[in-house]
This record gives C-alpha cells, structure tokens and sequence, in this order.
C-alpha cells in the first residue's frame, strides 16, 4: 500500500525555505511572488495499518509545536504548485532515516518491496506568476532533471482529495544478472566494444590486453574455470585500472620537450617520478618527520610523540559540474575517506574547499550544463552538508572566477586526519593483506551509481557524457562507520582498510589483493540498494560510503558485534589468497580470473609532444597605462572585484570549529570578516600543539607561464604558513593538479602541444619550489581534462578550457599555538614593516585584469632570497616581536593594506617612499602598490620590539612603513610626503562586502 | 580526575552525534570522570544510565537531521529508555543538551519541563530565519536569577554558535511561563551584553525574546544552541590574539584563563560535589 503523508509548517510561521526560494527566484530571473510555502511529502510503501500510519505522522513526522500535517493533501492555496522527488535510484538519505525511526518505532521489519520516500511541493502565490514562471523555477532552482523529476500544477489542474498523487521512486530492474563473454578477435573489434560499453580503452593498450587473453598458458588455465573468451567484468576492471583517474597515464607518460626559442628538446620520461617521487623521497630521508608518503590514500606525517597526522586533497569536477550539490557533497564525503583508509585509520579533524567557477553574473551565449551562479550554490551547498554532517570543520577554502571555468568548474576538497603512532603496539601507518584474511565491505550498499564515473571523469565534458555517474552523499551512513572503524583499528581488528572510491570494489579489492598476491571474491554477497545488477556492475559500482577492509577470520565475531551496535552494515564478500589470481565468483561460478600482475603486463606509456614557445615570442607585451589620478576609486573598485572581494557568506555556512580545536579561524579581524592567510587547528585537545593549514590557487599566471605559476603558488601556500607562525623546518605539501587536455590532436585539440609544455613547466617548478623549501610532497592528485564543449547560439559547441590550475595546500606543526599571530594590527603606535622586494611585476595581475590586460612580468621567485627573509620572520614570530602578520598576495600591497586596515579596525599612515625594491628599480605608485611580487608580508612591531627586530631582519629587505593609530580611522598611503590614497576604513568594508553583501 | 567518588558524566555517541570528543574533554577538564557511551550501549543495557550524575546531549547531526533537528534521536530515547531517562531527572541528577542535544531535550519533552510534566513538547526549534546553517560566535546574557546550576556565577559569556536550526519558538503563554519561571537562561545580546532584541546577527536565527538556553523548573535539566564546549581553551575565541595583546599590557597572562566554556561544566560537577 502506498500512502503520502504531508508536513509543513503552521501557517502564521515564518518558511525560511519558501522566503529563500522568493528570494533567488527574483534574484536570478526576476520572478516576482508574494509567498512560497513548502510542504514534505513522505511516502510509506508498506502495509502499515491506518493506526500505524496515525502514529507515525504523529511521532516521527509533526512536531506539534511548529508543524501540521495530514494523511491527505493539505489545503493550502497557491497559484502554481511545484512538487520535486528523485529519480528511481537517487540516495534519498530522508527516505533512509524515516525507515530507521519507523522501524525501531513500531519494532516493524521493512520487506524488500517496502520503502519510505521523501519528495516537497511548494505552494507559490503571485497573482502575476505564469506557467512558465513556474516552470523556470521547477527546472532551474528546485531541481535537475539528472537525479530529480518535477510536475508543475495549476491551479485548475489540482485536485485536491489526490494532491500531487507521489509514487515511490523505486528501482525495477526486471532484469537477470549474469556476464557475458567478448570478442576479441581483433584489435578494431575490442576498440568497438570498448566504445559501444564507454570502457575508454587506450587504443596502445588494445593489443596488450589481446595479447594476454590470446596466450595459450592464459588460456588454460581460464578453461579450467571454464572460461575462454574475457569477460564483461574482467574488461571493466582492466578499464577502470588503466583510467588516467587510477593510473595517472599522463604523469607517468613520456614528453617529447621541445622549447621553440633554443631549439633544444629533451625527453621526460615521468613527471611523476621525476618531478614528485624522487624529490619526495629525498626529502623524506633528511626529514624525520615524514612517516609515510606515496603509496597509501593519504600521506602520513608526525605530529607529537604519540600521533600522527595524515593529508589529501582531490578534486570532483566532472560530477559538479552535472549536478553540483550532488558532486560536491559526493566529493567531500569521499576525500574523508581516504584518512578512514589511511595507514589502520585515522580520526577526521579538519577539511577544507576550494571553488573554481565562471561568471555568475555571465549572460552570454553559451550554456554550460549549469549556470555557474547555480552550480556555486549548488557545490556550497554539497560541501555544506558533506562537511558539517561528518562532525568534521571545513577550516579554510576559498572560490575563484574566471571564464575558463564555465568549460568545466573545479571542486577542491582536502582532508587531514589524526592517529595514534601505533595501536596494539604496531605502526598505525603500516598494512598489508594476507592469505586467509577476509575480504570486508562496510558501510553503503550497492547501486547503479557512479557506474563510469572513473572513465567520464578522463574524458571531456560533451554531450554524450553519461549522466549515470552523478550521485549524492551520505554523510549519516558514513559518520556511523567512521566511529566504528575507529573503535575497531583501536581493538586491533583490522589489518588492512581501504575506501571504495573511483572504480569501486574493482580497485580496492583488486588493489589490496595486490599485498597478498591474490583474491577471492564472492560476489553474490555483496549486498545490494536493488536487484536485478549484473556482476560487472556490481564490481565496480561506485556507491558511495564504503571501505573495504581486511580481518583475520577469529575476529570476526567482534567485529560484527560492534558493526551491529554502530548500526552499519558489514558483509564478508570474499577472501584474500596467495593464488597469484584475482578470482571473481557468482554464486560458484567463475566470471572473472585474470593474474594479479595482469597490470604491469607491458602496457605502454602515453606520448606527448610538449612544445613551449617564451611568453615574449608568443607576442605578450607589458601594457601602456599610465598612472591613475584616482587611487581612491581604483582601490574601492579593485575591493570589490568577485577575486578579491568578502566571501564571509560562503565561510559562515560551514562549521568551522566542531571538534574544539579551533585557533586561528577562517575569518579574523575585528569584525570577523577578512579570510586569514592560514587556519590553525589543535586536533589533540590534550596538546598545546596545532596544526597551521593553507592553501593557494593562483591560476592567471598561467597566462604567462605555468612555471611561475606554479613557483607563485607554492610560495604564497609557504608565506601563509609563515605569517600564522608556521615553520620551514615542517612544511608538508598536497598538489592538486587541474590541466586542460594535453594530448594534440590538429583539429580536436590544436593547442595541446604547448599545454602539454605548460604542464611540463609547472612539474619542473614544483620540484623546484618544494627542494629549496624542504616540502615533501605528501599528497597529490591529477584531474587533466577540465574542458567543456558549451552550446553556443547557433547550435554550435565551442570548446572551452579553464586556465592551467594548480591548488597547493600546505600544513605545518606550530610547537605552541599561543605563540601564532594574526592578520590584524592590535596596538596604536605599533610600527608597520612591509618585509620583502617589490619588482615590476604586475604580469597576469589583478591591477592588470581590471583592464583586460595580461602583460609580461610575471612575478619570479628566487626561493633561496626568500628563504632567508621566511627563517628570519618565522623566528621573529616565534619570540613574539610581531604583533600582526599578513602574507601580500593577490592585488598586491594595495589590497592587502586595505585588507590590514580593516581587520584591525585602527588607522594606518603608511608612506610608500621607503618600500624595499627589487634591484632598487623605481616603482610608480600604481606597480608600488599593486605588483603581485611573491614573498612580501606586512608586519607590526611593537616600539619595544623596534630594536630587536630590525636587528633581526638586518640585510634584508624590510622596511618600517608607516604606524599604527588611533588618532584616525583611515588607510592613508603617501609616497615622500604626497597622499596617494587616503580612505576611511567603513569605504574600504562597504567596498570589500558588497559585491555578495545580499548573501548569507 | 577519576577515583571512586569522581563524578560520572556520560556523553552520548552514535548516530551522527559529533561533539562528542570536546565535550568529554570540557567535562574532563571541569573535574569530572568522562565517559563517551553509544546510545545503542544503553538501549542494550552494556552501560547504566544510573552509574552516572551528568548526561550530556551534545552537538552533531543526529540522523542527519532529516525529519526535524533532534526529533529521531528523542524518539529513539523515548521509546527504548525512556523511563530510564524520567528516572534520572527525578533523582535529581543533571541533564545538558547543547545545539542538537538541546533539540533532541525539546522533543523529548525533558525541557521545558512546565508543570513537571517532562514529555510534553511545548517548545520547538526550528529554521534559522536567515535561512542558512551559520557558525559564528554570539554573546550570551544569562539570566542571573535563574535556578540553572549550570550558569551559576556566569556572567555575559561569548560561545560559538553552529546550527541551521536553532529558533526557538512556542507559544506566546509558554514563553511568558519560562520567563516568568526565570527557565529562559541565556539570550543573545548585543556587544554591550544587552539582549540583541532579534537583530541579527547578534541574534544569529531569530529565535523569540532572543532565547539560547532554557532550563526546567528545577534548573537541573539545561538546553542551549551555542557550544560551551567550543570555549574549552583560550585560543577558540576569535578575539583571542587581541586578548592576548591586552592582558600582555597589563602584564597577564591570557594562557591561564579559565573560559567561560569550562566554567559552565564546572557549576555542574560542583553542584553533584555538593550533594
């Protein structure tokens, strides 16, 4: 029996829903409306008794205090009525919970065909409201037609004894599992399967997968399990191994480096290994500090005697850009488990986002799947839930323009976990599978979902990309399991613990089984969300919220005992072996047994042709401005640009101090609303100790070069660090890179030779930046096809590529978190010191894009210059001589003595005259102020601590400035004794916050 | 602190509860023997509620949060230990629901507690007016004659605030009835410590009479949306380095404060000491 009960608010109370939804619909198409009002629709397929349904209206579903609902439509009046469900198959975590109460309510069992739903209507009342208002707001702010339906209803068309008549959105398969076998009798037939089943085979790795399903011994033994031919499942888990997403092909490939000026080529053959592993490595050896890097799901570094700390980040573009709050809270839920997975698994403490988007206000012709104003909403809204739903704080982030980013927006999410050094007297950071062990699934339970994710996310977005793979996260299921894994590592219970992400059980079975040589999996226990998948599908469904983990058979028993009191659910899928074979079982027959080491078969590596041609052969020029008379206006205005501008509504939405460790938050200053260079988290409460954590995206040098693009954001991720009271002694880096399509082709991707060098560029300057500075590489990610294909007005695609992007985040220990500093100056009659040069270098700028402009000088980095200058300020904080320190980065001094100003609410008289110059070059004021030069900090001394510091940073490029006061409420700038600016701190605020003043 | 006459506070687990570990360290901290305790381990009878002095429901997302903040969690107590609970509260012991525990406290009807009635839900927490979740810190005003022995001695206290789903409202008489009791023990206020009278964002979700905290008659069961165990040391407040500037003048030391946060957990594990 199917029965619809109805929740919504009572009427004389406010709907903050419905208000929100008035408030975007005007906002975004100017739809004007009187009211919104919003109704839960909860659907029970069950045979409950009419009683039964009574009671769990009343209990479960109204609160008396604020709600009313009925077993039938409520009557409230509307002009148009919008109801949104999901799609048959979409997690519906409400549904899920509603069974949870309903069930331990009425001490009832679901059956298999019985389910609980949830759906809305909203009632919107406007005498002017058309259908097509109507249904502009059904499509393109209520729902998305990849995981929602809609209907909309007039007022004519409803019916109210029926209402909206919901059905359950329920899976029907109908459909017999099993596996088939494929032809590979050439090479054209299995690169015809490959793309009638979307496998994304490499055409190179065609014949290598032949020639081993052709091999007479291969062949014996497959007939002894009575198989011949491949199967579906064993091409779907060589597809989703050799996936750029899993086997990052591209780092791993050769480059053929030609630089256009010299003439000279040279040959990488790894960035990977040259540019990353080694150095880490290296590194690693002179750092006692690094624990364990490269090979697990996050990098492991030392926090105190008794903890460590482990690090990620990744990147989940391709879903968000389809679904955005279905991607992004998929991403950030799916980076928390890989610190569950890490080592024997460690305990979240801290996240962090970032957001790379188009214009919000674009109203060109092109149509992204998303708008970005709606996928922005959409992917805060996902890390939103993700991150404040696992009890984790999302302690900085940040969100970028740019229209590269309509192709395809980045989603960045960085987690950072704690663990024990040992737990039952062994290194919680070393694990391995054994034979005999048994083969674990916990968590979610297995779908349809994410089916392809892996190989869409290797190819651009088009219109053939499968919208299947978008899927929405589960926070609740996954907090469950991250409390019980917890208590389970601590047990000593588990050997061995992995997440299910990309590629599913393919890869965490398939890789583990690697450890101990072999598996056996049984895959008619895995338990399933509906029936009727065949066995390929359930092998590398990418249902979220799972870990795969390994235990010995006597412990079985306690771990499920504890796995039944956390209530999650945990089934035995198989067993590990020594066999040397990756065994795949259904019900005792055999769908798949290929060799472990099937993978390092000889697959060739990729190719690519790298062709750098110079920034000044390439025809970029300095551009002619010449100075403004304005500097007033030019800095109001500059505050205001979307890059520079307060974000505080985005911040305010995450909870950035669960857990209590909080030090330095997101947001500093005396009013709280200037994003700090670094945040600092204690995530051992016991401990004075902290952990410092920034990030960098500095994408527009690109535009120049992708080496100083790189070398600027490494460097800005180590200043941050610096000017919170970080330590170059213990500076841990995570890489994320995002990279246009690399692979030339003359008419798809003409240009992918010098993206390809711009990549090459970017690797030789990581390995630069991370050597002279002593970062080990603790993590990295690549994600190498943010292009999109956009509609244009004609019907035509064009293809769109966002700007070569690197995220640097950077984590350092701070020994005593109440010696860390912030931005904001204290003390009136404090002395303000700008350390560092400044040069001519406003290339690729903020100054410089306000006039549509790029121009030439990118900012260099001389990493051993501003080594010393970072030593001697990270000794000056940690003797406490500076009472505030801000890191200068992007729109140069201007902005960022804006930014100082405002934070410390005093006024500021700086003269511009003594500013420390690169190679004493003379700067007019415009360059003085809004050169992006790297390695500058605006400090402030105490008059006390004048001596002692100036001694300090004797010889080297630092400069008292100017002062502190009180005597008035203004940054005032003068260079020898002429005003340049001079703005009252209320401009500078009503500047910086208006831009998304309207947002909260 | 542990030893045989140490005070028992047990802190709820599971289910997507998630302040779990802070406020078991604030208790610590205050003096009492902390316990983190599965509401499954109770429901099973593993742990005895009547072992200990102080439960303390705390912050997270209880079952998501889906179907109302709190509202699986209360019924899922209701219905397996409920009497347990009324058991508890009548043998004068302690209760403190903070942000998503003050929820589940709400509609389990253990607050307001009106006429002794401690199942009744007459107060609801709901939606932030400005329609968003939002942490940020908010100054509290406590009502100094409140029998709450939680605010005892306390007086304007700056926590952090972190929910979607933190108005209170109720009827009209209801209100007049906690305020009238003295059951409404902390309001929002503005920086002067004043009651904010609903401006946001001092008071940061609208909630009636700018209400953060509401105790029963008894002043032993205690509800709040802000975290005290967000305060737990010098450095969570956001002011902190500033504050440190300041007592540096005055030649102090900001590292031995103890916050506000920690003061609260004190007046309850003085008040068991007591008896």
């Amino acid at each position: 029996m199917i029965s619809n009960i109805e929740i919504t608010l009572k009427q004389d109370l406010r709907d903050a829903e419905g208000q929100s939804l008035v408030k975007k619909a005007s906002a975004y198409f100017g739809i004007k409306m009187d009211d919104a009002r919003c109704i839960n629709i909860v659907t029970v397929e069950s045979d409950l008794s009419q009683d039964e349904l009574e009671t769990i209206r009343r209990e479960v579903f109204t609160n008396p205090v604020i709600q009313e609902s009925s077993l039938a439509p409520l009557d409230i009046d509307f002009h148009f009525c919008i109801w949104v469900g999901f799609r048959p198959g979409v997690r519906d975590n409400a549904g899920a919970t509603a069974v949870e109460a309903v069930r331990d309510l009425l001490k009832k069992d679901f059956l298999v065909h019985e389910n609980i739903y949830t759906s809305k209507r909203y009632c919107l009342t406007g005498a002017d409201l058309t259908r097509e208002d109507a249904e502009k707001i059904a499509g393109q702010i209520l729902s998305n037609g990849i995981i929602q339906q809609y209907k909309v209803f007039g007022k004519d068309e409803w019916d109210k004894k029926i209402g909206a008549d919901v059905k359950p959105a329920k899976v029907i398969l109908n459909h017999t599992p099993g596996f088939d076998t494929m032809d590979i009798d050439t090479d054209e037939i299995l690169a015809q399967i490959s793309h009638e089943r979307s496998l994304s085979l490499n055409p190179m790795d065609i014949p290598v997968i032949r020639g081993y399903f052709l091999d007479e011994k291969v062949l014996a033994e497959r007939a002894q399990m009575g198989l011949s031919k491949p199967t579906d499942v064993e091409l779907e888990y060589i597809s989703q191994s050799r996936s750029d997403h899993c086997c990052h092909n591209t780092f791993n490939g050769i480059f053929r480096y030609t630089d256009t000026e010299t003439g000279e080529t040279t040959q990488e053959n790894s960035l990977f290994k040259t540019y990353i592993k080694t150095p880490t490595l290296a590194l690693k050896d002179t750092k006692d500090w690094v624990v364990s890097v490269l090979w697990d799901n996050a990098g492991v570094g030392s926090f105190d005697d008794e903890n460590n700390y482990v690090i990620t980040g990744e990147t989940h573009n391709s879903p968000s850009n389809m679904e955005a709050y279905g991607g992004a809270i998929t991403g950030i839920v799916g980076v928390y488990r890989d610190p569950m997975g890490t080592g024997l698994g460690s305990k979240l403490f801290m996240g962090s986002f970032g957001f790379c988007v188009g214009d919000i206000n674009y109203n060109g012709s092109l149509k992204p799947p998303l708008h970005p104003r709606r996928l922005l909403d959409g992917v805060i809204e996902g890390v939103k839930d993700g991150g404040n739903k696992s009890g984790v704080p999302t302690t900085f982030g940040q969100t970028l323009f740019d229209p590269g980013y309509m192709g395809k927006a980045l989603v960045f999410v960085t987690a950072l976990g704690i663990m024990p050094k040992t737990v039952n007297g062994k290194p919680s950071h070393e694990k391995t599978t054994s034979p005999g062990e048994l083969i674990i699934m916990s968590g979610g339970r297995v779908g349809k979902d994410g089916i392809h994710g892996v190989t869409a996310s290797s190819k651009s977005f088009s219109e053939n990309t499968p919208a299947g793979h978008v899927q929405i996260g589960d926070p609740y299921t996954q907090k469950k399991m991250h409390d019980f894994l917890l208590i389970c590592r601590d047990e000593g219970l588990i050997t061995f613990i992995t997440d299910n992400g990309g590629g599913g059980l393919s890869s965490s079975v398939g890789e583990s089984a690697m450890l101990s040589n072999g598996c056996e999996v049984w895959l008619d226990k895995v338990p399933l969300k509906y029936e009727g998948l065949d066995m390929w599908e359930i092998w590398i469904s990418e249902s979220q919220e799972r870990m795969t983990i390994a235990i010995k058979p006597e412990n079985l028993d306690r771990f499920m005992a504890l796995s039944d009191l956390h209530e999650v659910e945990s089934t035995v899928i198989g067993k590990y072996t020594d066999s040397g074979k990756l065994h795949i079982k259904y019900k005792d027959e055999t769908c798949a047994y290929v060799d472990m080491d099937l993978l390092d078969k000889g697959f060739p590596a990729w190719e690519f042709e790298a062709v750098w041609t110079p920034p000044g052969a390439r025809g970029l020029t300095e551009p002619v401005i010449s100075t403004p008379t304005d500097f007033n206006g030019l800095l109001e205005q500059m505050l205001a640009r979307p890059n520079i501008c307060g974000k505080e509504w985005i911040i305010r939405q995450y909870d950035h101090e669960v857990q209590g460790g909080s030090v330095i938050k997101p947001l500093v200053g005396i009013n709280r609303n200037i994003p700090t260079d670094a945040s600092v988290t204690r995530p051992v409460l016991t401990s004075e100790r902290g952990l410092a954590f920034s990030q960098s995206i500095l994408p527009w040098y690109s535009k120049i070069d992708a080496y100083n693009m790189m070398a600027c954001t490494i460097d800005e991720a180590v200043r941050r660090l610096i000017a919170v009271g970080g330590s170059l002694d213990h500076i841990g880096g995570v890489d994320n890179f995002c990279w246009p399509d690399i692979g030339y082709d003359a008419r798809s991707n003409p240009d992918g030779k010098f993206k390809a060098a711009q990549l090459v560029r970017a690797c030789r300057a990581l390995k630069d930046a991370c050597m002279a500075y002593g970062i080990p590489l603790l993590s990295g990610k690549d994600s190498m096809y943010v292009d999109g294909h956009l509609e244009g007005a004609f019907g035509e695609r064009i293809k769109v590529s966002a700007l070569e992007t690197v995220q640097f985040s950077a984590v350092s220990l701070v020994s005593d978190v109440s010696r860390c500093v912030t931005l904001e100056p204290k003390t009136a009659g404090d002395l303000v010191y700008v350390l560092g040069s400044t040069g001519d270098e406003l290339g690729a700028s903020e100054y410089y894009e306000m006039f549509e402009k790029t121009g030439l000088n990118v900012p260099r980095v001389d990493f051993a210059k501003l080594k010393t200058l970072y030593k001697a300020l990270e000794k000056a904080i940690d003797t406490e001589l500076v009472a505030s320190c801000h890191a200068v980065g992007r729109g140069g001094l201007g902005i960022h003595f804006s930014l100082v100003v405002m934070a410390g609410g005093l006024g500021l008289d700086i003269n511009m005259a003594g500013l420390p110059l690169t190679d004493d070059l003379p700067l007019s004021s415009e360059k003085a102020l809004f050169s992006e030069s790297a390695g500058r900090f605006i400090v402030t001394v105490g008059p006390d601590k004048k001596q002692t510091f100036e001694k300090l940073c004797k010889g080297l490029p630092c400069a008292c400035l100017g002062m502190v006061t009180d005597s008035h409420d203004r940054l005032k700038i003068a260079s020898d004794g002429k005003p340049v600016a001079d703005l009252t701190i209320e401009t500078l605020d009503s500047a910086f916050n208006k831009t998304f003043g309207d947002k909260i | 602190m542990s030893g045989a006459s140490a005070v028992k506070a047990l802190i709820l687990t599971g289910f997507g509860l998630n302040c779990d570990y802070e406020t078991a360290f604030a208790f610590e901290k205050a003096g009492a023997c902390a316990h983190r305790v599965h509401i499954n381990s109770l429901i099973y009878g593993d742990v005895r509620l009547a072992d200990f002095q102080i439960l303390a429901f705390g912050g997270g997302f209880s079952w998501g949060d889906d179907h109302g903040a709190g509202v699986i969690q209360a019924l899922k107590l209701k219905n397996n230990i409920g009497k347990d609970l009324l058991d508890f509260v009548a043998g004068g012991k302690l209760v403190i629901g903070i942000c998503n525990g003050f929820q589940a406290l709400v509609n389990l009807g253990l607050l307001p507690g009106l006429d002794q009635d401690y199942t009744r839900r007459s107060v609801a927490i709901t939606y932030n007016d400005c329609g968003n979740f939002r942490d940020q810190w908010a100054r509290l005003v406590p009502d100094a004659e409140s029998p709450c022995v939680f605010t005892k001695g306390l007086g304007v206290s700056d926590y952090p605030v972190r929910h979607g789903e933190g108005k209170v409202v109720a009827e009209p008489e209801v209100i007049e009835r906690l305020v009238a009791n003295r059951q409404v023990v902390f309001r929002y206020a503005d920086e002067n410590g004043a009651p904010a009278n609903g401006a946001f964002p001092a008071n940061p979700n609208g909630a009636v009479d700018d209400i953060a905290g509401i105790c029963d008659p008894t002043g032993r069961i205690f509800g709040l949306m802000p975290h005290p165990e967000g305060y737990n040391h010098f450095g969570n407040h956001p002011d902190w380095p500033r504050q440190k500037a300041a007592a540096k003048r005055l030649g102090k030391s900001l590292e031995e404060t103890i916050t506000t946060g920690i003061r609260l957990f004190e007046n309850g594990v003085n008040y068991i000491q007591s008896l």
